[in-house]
């Protein structure tokens, strides 16, 4: 029972918790890397900030609707905590490992367009709004071309199972054998988790777009949310295209955590250098090049489990 | 106490400022960005301390009721240069730039230790439109749907969409004076559709804008063109750290800020043109705003140059003349063109800041002067923010702000920056208190 | 894995989602939003998801999930956009031509129970080794490989022509200029602008009022 249950649970809720404090850090090394500066420490500075927002009260606006407005960061990290879940750490070490294991990540996208629609939406305001709609609007083409990509690492595999993907990249990794896969996945995942050049979501020019009209706890459980779901979305991007534990020498386990790092920093360094896109060139970039290099991918890997 | 201890902690964070900009205010937002401690916030929601900054007419009192009641608890403020409501309970007056940053570290953490209690609400905690629902689900009138619950009536009388023919719902608001990518002071009414902008009305202009001391002295005798040139390209960064915080280009703002405080004429542009090119400022981020000509003559300076029109003032000037000057332009008229024009301006005042430091050359004409916001001749250039309701119905949001943030609309005000503005006695008995 | 010899906890889990999925679709009709009934139509689609997954259905579950996201996310900003009502926050009546509908849900429920109560099903225990999801891809792809794959082709074809149609281009020149649909003979009004007479009608009424 225990080992069946609890150990699942208390792992994703340690991933969580690691993964999110993580994000934190690396974020701001890369910011103060990149020259700007950051106060406080930069390893107490995230904690800093949890406990101002703790203290803050969670406030209200007119006419609210209370119960999606309260629910949706929540249910946007319990989203996060379902696709930490189905990441595997090693051969034996992963919470759940369905058989659909693939098909549930792409789940977590389409839910995850569902929760930030609704956390702009519910608040009754005109920032938050818009930029719930965006979200809506761009994250169709999301779902789509990160389902094409992931459809052609399941193909090799023959299996909708990231443990059984994994174990395909024996003799070589999906990174070199679908070289369009990675590059593509990962465009897609800042826009997924709305991050950097792709938060048009949460943007700037919307005073913080569905994040803009909150405060307090709630606001605090959606920035740790968005911060584990770019944690769920770097395993998967490991697991899918880096071999996930596969490695020599090392244990399984540190491989994969390397190899999240890895895809982390280059999300984060992105966010970090480029400007916001304008979301109407985001939406041709999405279907005028990302979705066909995402056939040409998929018609590669078809090619390649034939051959 | 787990309490306190979270307190505690909470203090050795960045203070989360909300400035709220008054007349001759946004001269702090470039001081302030630079200060480690301090985090500037584009939404109440997201502050601990609401920062007035300069002196907020009356006729803006009301949104500033509306947006200090928009912190949530607890909160404090914070006064700089501008008197506070009398029946604002304990609050600072700050006159000294310098004071500002560790003033709004105290504030905030004299909040977090309870030594200050939070500030309270000014308006009563009810809708603003009464409930006027009806029927079965309150949906107000028969049938479906109908009725004007909340004041918020039913989108039925639809404009045509204006880009693709399709009438779908539309929502009408107010935003301003003080969201913070607007021009200080600026208020408009807006319907949107979607994200696609319909109608655009100013409702409240902004503030005019104080200008450095040197360009009042250019009209009355002939300055160092070096210190004119200097002037000039400090306004144009500061405006361009606007925009690449706007545009989520965080670290490059910053080090334009840095580039504007440190400018002299040795100061060179390259590596921050570089950075942004390389970043596709150029190529990703939201632009649109085409200016025709008669809008463009209507605004004039950088913004009529970047449209092709090559008035410059600076050409009529015989000291500039001696310098080789002959002004610079774009042809497309764009946002993107006005970034392009304003770093080449940059660039063309550096180098004139060069050459006039190394022969002390003067200014020669009198009388009227180029400044940043344009031609100053017989009159002052006055504001142009009625160009927004032409120029932006049919641009998405995200386009209509970088255009706004790319047009510097407002007019000139009639004394240079740094002096106290007349009148500012009469005015500080704003809140009467009658309403808390 | 224990497919067959259940434990109490799936029954619980059963029950639990068997209400929810029951509840939430009531809840769509008694709400007074649309954006709220499509999301509770969604919750109760999941509920329904989850107890597949519970009847080894693993795959059907699972897809529900992603396939009933993104259909509700769909439908709840269609009918916002076209309902006219701001942004869908003005409550309305959720429900209409009730006594037809509730005659349908009636006989609906009949049938469907009566299914329930009298079908003799088959009483085939699952075999140890069966993979649900390779199955499944056997029974639909194996014969009707074509038929998917056309039908695949056709769907994809009709979504770039929708884009295509409904992008910036658009059939009668560049959407930005203001599109207009040809006349029904040549060089006549254009097809289909009913309300743009009435409109210049209206304004020219109240002009003659001003003077």
């Amino acid at each position: 029972m225990f080992s069946e249950l609890f150990l699942p649970v208390l792992m994703v809720i340690f991933m969580l918790v690691v993964g999110g404090y993580a994000v934190a850090v690396l974020d701001r090394l890369v910011a103060s890397a990149l020259g700007t500066p950051q106060a406080g420490g930069i390893w107490l500075a995230p904690m800093a900030r949890g406990a101002w927002l703790l203290t803050q009260h969670a406030n209200a606006t007119e006419a609210p609707d209370w119960r999606a407005w309260r629910l949706a960061p929540a249910l946007y990290l319990a989203l996060a905590a379902g696709g930490l879940a189905v990441v595997p750490w090693s051969a034996s070490l992963v919470a759940t490992d369905l058989v659909t294991s693939v098909v549930l990540w792409g789940s977590v996208e389409a839910l995850a367009t569902v929760v930030i629609f609704l956390h702009g939406w519910s608040a009754n305001s005109l920032l938050a709004l818009i930029g719930g709609y965006r979200y809506v609007a761009l994250g169709l083409s999301y779902i789509l071309i990160s389902m094409f990509v992931l459809i052609g690492v399941a193909l090799p595999a023959e299996s909708l199972q990231f443990t059984q993907v994994v174990a395909s990249q024996e003799g070589l990794w999906n990174v070199i054998r679908q070289p369009l896969g990675l590059p593509l996945f990962l465009i897609v995942g800042l826009g997924m988790t709305f991050w950097g050049p792709l938060n048009l979501a949460d943007s700037t020019d919307l005073a913080g777009g569905t994040a803009a009209e909150i405060s307090g706890p709630p606001r605090l459980v959606w920035d740790m949310a968005r911060a584990a779901m770019l944690v769920a979305f770097s395993g998967v991007a490991a697991t899918a295209f880096l071999g996930g534990w596969l490695g020599p020498w090392l244990p399984g386990l540190l491989w994969m955590s390397l190899k999240m790092l890895a895809v982390l920093s280059v999300l984060l360094l992105l966010g970090r250098l480029l400007p916001r896109l304008a979301p109407e060139r985001c939406v041709t970039l999405m279907w005028v090049v990302l979705l066909p290099l995402s056939f040409i991918d998929l018609v590669w890997a078809g090619i390649g489990a034939l051959l | 106490m787990a309490v306190n201890w979270l307190h505690k902690f909470a203090v050795r964070g960045r203070v989360p400022v909300f400035p709220v900009l008054g007349k001759q205010g946004d001269g702090v937002l470039q001081h302030l960005a630079l200060s480690p401690r301090i985090e500037l916030v584009d939404s109440p929601r997201h502050a601990s301390v609401l920062l007035v900054a300069g002196e907020v007419p009356a006729d803006r009192f009301e949104p500033l009721r509306r947006v200090h009641d928009q912190l949530p608890y607890p909160f404090t403020t914070l006064w700089f240069r501008s008197e506070p409501w009398p029946h604002l309970e304990r609050v600072a007056r700050i006159d000294d730039l310098d004071d500002l940053p560790g003033a709004l570290v105290t504030a905030h953490r004299e909040l977090m230790e309870g030594r200050r209690g939070s500030a309270h609400r000014l308006l009563p905690d009810e809708p603003p439109n009464p409930w006027e629902g009806e029927g079965d689900f309150g949906q107000g009138g028969e049938g479906m749907m109908g009725g004007v619950p909340y004041g918020r009536p039913m989108a039925m009388n639809m404009e045509n969409d204006i880009r693709d023919g399709l009438t779908l719902d539309s929502l009408t608001f107010r935003l301003g004076p003080f969201f913070f990518a607007f021009p200080p002071g600026m208020a408009a009414e807006i319907t949107l559709q979607g994200d696609l902008v319909q109608t655009w009305q100013t409702q409240l202009t902004p503030y005019p804008q104080p200008l450095d001391e040197v360009f009042f002295d250019a009209r009355q005798r002939p300055v160092p063109i070096a210190e004119v040139e200097l002037a000039r390209a400090r306004h144009h960064l500061h405006r361009l750290f606007h925009a690449l915080h706007l545009a989520g280009l965080e670290n490059v703002s910053l080090r334009t800020l840095r580039l504007a405080h440190g400018l002299s004429a040795s100061s060179t542009l390259d590596g921050l043109r570089r950075a942004l090119s390389r970043r596709g400022f150029f190529r990703l981020t939201a632009g649109g705003g085409v200016l025709g000509p008669e809008q463009a003559r209507m605004i004039g300076g950088p913004a009529a140059r970047a449209a092709g029109l090559d008035d410059d003032l600076r050409a009529e000037d015989a000291g500039y003349r001696r310098l080789g000057f002959s002004p610079v332009c774009q042809t497309a008229g764009d946002t993107h063109a006005r970034w392009r024009q304003l770093l080449d301006e940059i660039d063309q005042s550096l180098h004139l800041a060069r050459l006039a430091e190394r022969d002390r050359v003067h200014t020669e004409r009198t009388g009227s002067v180029e400044t940043p916001r344009g031609p100053w001749s017989a009159r002052r250039p006055a504001d142009a923010s009625a160009l927004f309701d032409e120029l932006l119905p049919g641009l998405e949001w995200g386009d209509a702000l970088a255009t706004v943030a790319s047009l510097d609309v407002a007019g000139l005000a009639d004394q240079p920056v740094g002096t106290r503005p007349s009148g500012e006695s009469r005015a500080v008995r704003g809140g009467t208190g009658n309403d808390v | 894995m224990e497919s067959m010899n259940h434990g109490l906890g799936v029954d619980i889990a059963f029950l639990l989602l068997a209400t929810l999925a029951v509840v939430t679709g009531w809840r769509v009709f008694r709400t007074d939003s649309m954006v709220r009934a499509s999301f509770f139509l969604l919750v109760s689609f999941i509920a329904v998801g989850v107890i597949m997954i519970l009847l080894a259905a693993e795959y059907l579950g699972v897809a529900m999930f992603f396939m009933m996201a993104v259909e509700m996310t769909v439908m709840a900003l269609f009918m916002v956009m076209f309902m006219m009502n701001p942004a869908g926050l003005n409550p309305m009546n959720m429900v209409h031509q009730e006594r037809i509908a509730i005659g349908a849900g009636v006989a609906g429920f009949l049938v469907l129970g009566a299914m329930a109560l009298l079908a003799t099903f088959p009483d085939q225990p699952v075999p140890a080794g069966l993979e649900p999801v390779r199955s499944l891809g056997n029974e639909m792809l194996g014969d009707s490989m074509l038929i998917f794959e056309s039908a695949g082709l056709v769907l994809l074809t009709t979504m770039i022509g929708v884009v295509v149609l409904s992008s910036h281009r658009g059939r009668y020149g560049a959407a930005a200029e203001g599109s207009m649909p040809p006349g029904l003979e040549p060089g006549g009004d254009p097809a289909g602008k009913p309300e743009e007479d009435e409109a210049g009608e209206g304004e020219h009424h109240h002009h003659h009022h001003h003077h």
